[in-house]
Formats: C-alpha cells, structure tokens, sequence
C-alpha cells in the first residue's frame, strides 16, 4: 500500500472514531408526543415494566411506551450519568428509595403532586416520596418483608408452621428446633437461611424498634438482632455469612431447593419462587408465607398489624422531557398506580403499592398459598421504609454495611461495632 | 535539481508527518477524551463539592480539611499501604524466582511457561469467585486440608478481619507473578553469558552468581518493575471488590475502593476527586523517588 494511500485511510479511520466517539445518537427513543421513554432493567426476567407499557397502550392506544434498558446492578450509576448528559428516558424508575434523595435533590425530578392527588387512599409508600408537601414519584409497587416457609420441611422436623404470633425470639427458637429435627429425620437442611444483605436484620431494627431513626447516628437498637442473628449462626442453625459469601449463594437456590425450611424476604420472591418452581429451577414443594417475626408480643397475632419493612419502588419524570410530553407522562403514573396496573402486576406475582386492590388477583394465581396465615402476611402489614428518605441515608448505609459484615463474620463484637459505627457516622457523616 | 529535489524532500517529510499523525490521532483521541480531561478535570473537582447535576460550588480547602479527619480514609490508606508494603516484595521474589526456574532449558518449559502466565489473563471475576470458594472457611479445601494436617482453628480468610488482607495479597500475587516473570524473563536474555563464564571461572557459586551478576544485570527490569508493581498496589481495586467489597468491616477497604464508594455509591463526586487526587500524588512522589533513587545507583 502506498504511504499517501495509508494516510488517508490511517485520517479517516481518526475521523470515523472521534465522530463515532463524540456522536449524540439519541437512543431514547423518539420525540413524538405519542411515544413515552421508560426506564427499566433485565426486560427479560423483569416483566413488569412490559406489563404496565402494555397495560397503558390498551386504554391508551394512540400512546406507544418503549422501554430502554439498564444493567441492574448499576442502575443507578448509568442514570445518574444519562439524567446529567441529558440522555435518560421521559420516565425512570426509582430502583431504589437510597438513591431518590440524589434524584430529588438534583432536581432531576418533576413535581408530580397532582398525580399523586388522584390516586386512591390505599396506595402504599407514597410518603417516601414526598418532600416538603409535594411529591416527586408515583409508586408502582410496595414489597414488604414476611417470612416464606416449607411446609414438608417444618411436617418433617415436627414444627408447627408459623401462625402470625412469633416474635424473633420465637423464630430463632424454632430455627433451633427445625435444625434439630431436620437433622434427626435424616435431612441436610438447616432451619434457617439469612441472606447476606445488612437489611435481613437492619431493616426490621429500624422499623421495628420505637424511636429508632436511622439519621440520630444512635445504631443501639440493632444490638438484639444482631445478638439473636449470631447466636443461630454459632448454633448451626443458619449458613454463616462467611460461607454464604464466599460460596455466591442465594437466597433462591437456599430456598427453592429446600436447603432451608424458613427464611425471611420481601415479596418480590412470590413471582420468583413461582416461576422458578415451574421452570426446575427450583424444587416443587409446598409453601406459605407468615407475618414477619415481631420485635414483641404487642404487634403479633392476627387482630394486630405487624411491622415490617420495605422500600416502595415508584416512577417519576425526567425534567427534561419535551415539555409537550409532560402531560402524557404524567398520565402513565397516573395509571401506574392505580387499581387497574394493580391488578396486571398482581397478575405476574408483584406486589402492587395499591395492594387492596390486587389482593384477590394474586391469590388467584396458580401456586400462590391461600391458607388464611398467607392471606394475613400479605394484605396486612405496617411496611416501613429501610431506607428513609435523606442526606445521610446513603454513606450512613455504607457505615452499617461495614458493621454488618464486621459482626456477622465474627471479625468485631457487636457492642464494639455499635460503638465504632456511631463514632464513623458522627465523624465522616453527621458533623463533618 | 537541486530545488525539485528540496520540495521532493518536503514532500516526503510532510507525508511522512502526516502519516505519523493519522496512526497517532485515533489513539490519541481517546486518550485526550477518555483519560486526559477527566484528570485535568478531576484536579478542579477537588475543590469543589459536586452531587454530578448541576454545576461544582468551589469549597477551597474543605475537602482536604474533611480528608484529615475522615477516618475511613485513613483506614483506607493504612489498608493501601499494607498491601503495597507486602504485595511488592512478595511479588518480585516469586516473579523473579519463576523467571530465574523457566530461564533453563527444560523439557515442557514453554508449558509452565503458559501455565504461570495463566492467572494474568484469566477473568478476575473467576479468578475471585474460584479464591472465594478455596478460602471458605466452611467448604473450603485450604482449611479442610489444615483441619487434616492438625490446625484446629485455621484461617478465616476473606471472612475474617485478620485474614482478608493476607488472603487478598496472596491471590493479587498469584494473579501477578506471571506478568512479571514475563518481563524478568525477557531482562534476563539481556544478560551476557560470558559474565557468568567469567564468574564461574572466578569460583562463584550460584548464589554469588545471582548477586554479582544477574541482580545488577536485570536492574534496568527491576526498576521497570518495581514502579510498575508500586502503581498497581496503590491502585487496586477489582480484585478486592470482587472477593472482599471491602470487608469484613473495613479490613480491605482500599483507596481506590473509597473513590468508588464516595463517588458513585454516595455521590459525593467533589470529595471522591479529592481523594483521588492525594492516590495520585501518592503514586507520583513514590515513583520519583524511585526515579531519582535508580538514577543515584546508576551514576
């Protein structure tokens, strides 16, 4: 090849890369007022972004919603930088309620109050959303943590099923005696499985303790659960944290194929079990869902609500959506959280915000329990948030997320874990 | 002639720089794009405080105010230094040991050749997870094989705030040695055979030959070598993000992992800047010492 011909080329090559590399390509989907950007993420396994777009379209049907998709595990990440190069789509979801303070405060959001004023008193989560009386995101659905137990299990080992009433110590006690009785009857299962998340127990100490608040930097309410959570895990009763992490493991495989006879989850895990027991990824058996275990007596047994916990996970709007979109926009959240996208959601297995509405179409789903105990679980519940909306919410999870792996693995005790997070979260959060 | 000789020269000059250019540009735009204006950037952002949306409010010195008194930096930085003080030595010594054993005319050495270089390439997510898994403390075959030989409380590794460190550092050297054999390798082809002759005629044995002949005949490499391990150390990231995301605790909370995490975990992009900027100067006042330390030796 000749020398000039090879500068040409070599030129045109530079040139198709910098053009290529400085592009704008707006991939976000088209201007035209009939069609509305929506944010979500593994389309595949994640049908309820395609579930509330096609609901839409059919009462719709002059208004198209294509989704743009994300990775989930950097979901927040690859939005926080589209929303700031101006290339994130009309509607976002708000994956998690960590991260809205960001969104909010950014003004990345819009003012969606009269949205929210049309929506039914039942709409759960709605609150986590709302700063200085306006309200910035509609939620979609409201998971809330219960327990999910196999019945062969607890028949083989002899224990009753839960009914409502347990407290955590009387979860832990029947860990103990499932583990016990499991071994006894021949069986490898251990009575518990507590996922590796700092929420299985953090979550539950902050909304169940009275005066808990998550931005005092005062982390003594998490010394009980803590206390109980290491305790089974000395006894035998539950893989260590150790061995969960080091070995990947999850909660659907520790579950779903009978590895444990109980563990604690938010409701999201209904559709997965479901489908998972209809694809062999897990095992067929027969299940059911209780209240979450209750710090005390005073919130267990069915005339009572049981505390739990749960973040919502609603939808908002880019600020910088075509202006004359907003309106469109605005009536996709409408419908989002209303009875009608309840029931479409409810129809896949996801816990919808509007969760009255829904009730009767969830049990209505092959495979959902319909013993009265699971009715219970999930229709009535006091769900708080785990993450309350915040300034400090997100570097003071990160501090507790140290202590949680501190004290799970062994590594710290939990009075001096206690001790050291609160003095991390007044030095390098709350005072600095 | 002589002038259509001159333009004829000119020509080839300018198509010559052209040509130099057009191979240049393509990089060079990533790299300027890419990697140049972010540092410049992050030099600015430093001073500033900055959530991503919106524009910076410069904060002067706050920041590096903060930084004295954050003791998860410091943590941070102990952490860093830890590894480095460990990771480097650890790594010269095997890589320069493997170099010196596959340096020989063995049968099958192309072989452990390859095998050693393995770990470099293979997928630190893999490379992670399969440590993980041998270093659990539970189902694990490094402590079933210490329980064997009669250790009754071995290690616990990644799950244990004393052991991450170690078992991370063991597993960055692992992945490293290799590498770095590679280039002792090649450092070790540029040392005359007649010097070993000579000493072997003097009465050197192999130890005296190691010392006298092949470590200063390798010092350009081990320079080489030392800043390229130094950078590496200060900076590592993936692989304790993968095995440890830090912890237990903060045991293995790194520098770079604190950019992260106040970065794009907290959004505190001002401040993630300006911890960057102190790994920055870190990596850069050590490797001008070392710069002007080889060059001491070397005069």
């Amino acid at each position: 090849m000749k020398r000039s011909t090879a500068a040409v080329l070599g030129a045109a090559t530079a040139l198709a890369l910098a053009l290529t590399g400085c592009s704008s390509g707006d991939d976000s989907g088209g201007d035209g007022t009939d069609t509305l950007t929506l944010a979500g993420w593994s389309l595949a396994t994640t049908p309820e972004f395609k579930a509330l777009a096609d609901g839409f379209h059919a009462a719709h049907p002059d208004i198209t919603v294509e989704l743009k998709e994300y990775d989930p595990k950097n979901y927040d990440t690859q939005m926080i930088a589209d929303l700031a190069a101006g290339k994130a789509p009309d509607i976002y979801v708000q994956k998690t309620l960590k991260n809205f303070y960001t969104y909010q405060n950014g003004k990345q959001l819009l003012d969606v109050s009269d949205v929210a004023a049309g929506l039914g008193p039942d709409t759960n989560g709605l609150a986590s959303y709302q700063v200085e009386g306006k309200t910035y995101a509609i939620p979609y659905r409201q998971d809330s943590w219960v327990i999910y137990y196999n019945k062969a299990l607890f028949d083989q080992a002899r224990v009753k099923y839960p009914d409502g009433s347990w407290t955590w110590d009387d979860y832990a006690a029947a860990g103990r005696r499932l583990t016990a009785g499991l071994e006894t009857a021949g069986s490898q299962a251990l009575g518990v499985y507590q996922h590796v998340w700092q929420s299985t127990l953090q979550g539950f100490a902050l909304a169940q303790t009275p005066g808990a608040d998550l931005s005092s930097g005062d982390f003594g309410y998490l010394k009980p659960y803590y206390t109980r959570a290491v305790d089974l895990q000395k006894a035998g009763a539950q893989v260590s944290l150790g061995d969960a992490t080091t070995n990947n493991l999850t909660y659907q495989a520790q579950f779903g194929k009978q590895r444990a006879a109980m563990m604690t989850m938010g409701t999201w895990y209904i559709a997965t079990l479901l489908s998972q027991q209809k694809s062999g990824d897990a095992d067929r058996f027969e299940w059911g869902i209780a209240p979450a275990p209750q710090r005390d007596k005073s919130t267990t047994g069915t005339s009572a609500t049981p505390v739990t916990f749960a973040d919502p996970t609603g939808m908002g709007i880019n600020p910088k959506i075509n202006k004359d979109k907003i309106e469109t926009a605005k009536k996709f959240l409408a419908y989002a959280g209303s009875a009608d996208a309840a029931k479409a959601l409810a129809g896949i297995g996801i816990t919808p915000a509007n969760t009255d509405a829904a009730a009767d179409t969830i049990f209505a789903v092959p495979g959902v329990p319909t013993d009265a105990v699971s009715k219970f679980a999930f229709t009535k519940h006091e769900t708080r948030p785990e993450n309350p909306v915040g300034k400090y919410t997100a570097p003071l999870q990160n501090i507790l997320n140290d202590l949680h792996t501190a004290v799970m693995s062994g590594s710290t005790d939990i009075d001096t874990a206690i001790a050291e997070a609160q003095d991390r979260a007044r030095n390098e959060v709350l005072n600095k | 002639m002589t002038v259509a000789g001159t333009s004829g020269v000119r020509r080839r000059s300018g198509r010559n720089t052209l040509l130099g250019w057009s191979f240049l540009l393509p990089n060079f735009l990533g790299f300027a794009v890419l990697t140049m204006v972010p540092v410049v950037l992050l030099f600015y952002y430093a001073f500033t405080t900055w959530d991503i949306f919106g524009g910076a409010e410069w904060t002067g010195l706050d920041n590096a105010r903060q930084l004295v008194h954050d003791a998860g930096f410091w943590t941070a930085m102990r952490n860093t230094l830890y590894y480095t003080a460990f990771h480097i030595p650890l790594t010269l010594v095997v890589s320069l040991g493997l170099a010196l054993l596959l340096n020989r005319r063995l049968r099958g050495v192309a072989f452990f050749r390859t095998v050693a270089f393995f770990p470099y390439i293979a997928s630190i997510v893999a490379v992670a997870q399969v440590w993980n898994m041998l270093f659990s403390p539970g189902y694990g075959p490094i402590d079933a094989v210490l329980r064997a030989v009669g250790v009754d409380n071995p290690p616990g590794w990644t799950t244990s705030a004393d052991w991450s460190m170690p078992a991370v550092i063991l597993v960055g050297t692992w992945r490293e040695m290799g590498y770095f054999m590679l280039i002792f390798l090649a450092g070790l082809q540029t040392v005359p055979g007649e010097l070993y002759e000579a000493a072997r005629v003097d009465g050197a044995g192999a130890w005296q030959r190691l010392r006298a002949v092949t470590l200063p005949g390798l010092r350009p490499t081990m320079f080489f070598v030392v800043v390229l391990l130094t950078v590496n150390s200060f900076k590592v990231l993936d692989l304790i993000l993968v095995m440890t995301n830090g912890g237990p605790g903060q045991s293995t909370l790194v520098l770079a992992q604190y950019v992260y995490r106040k970065g794009f975990e907290e959004n505190q992009f001002g401040y993630a800047s300006a911890v960057s900027m102190v790994l920055f100067l870190l990596c850069f006042l050590v490797t001008v010492v070392q710069f002007v330390v080889n060059r001491r030796r070397e005069a």
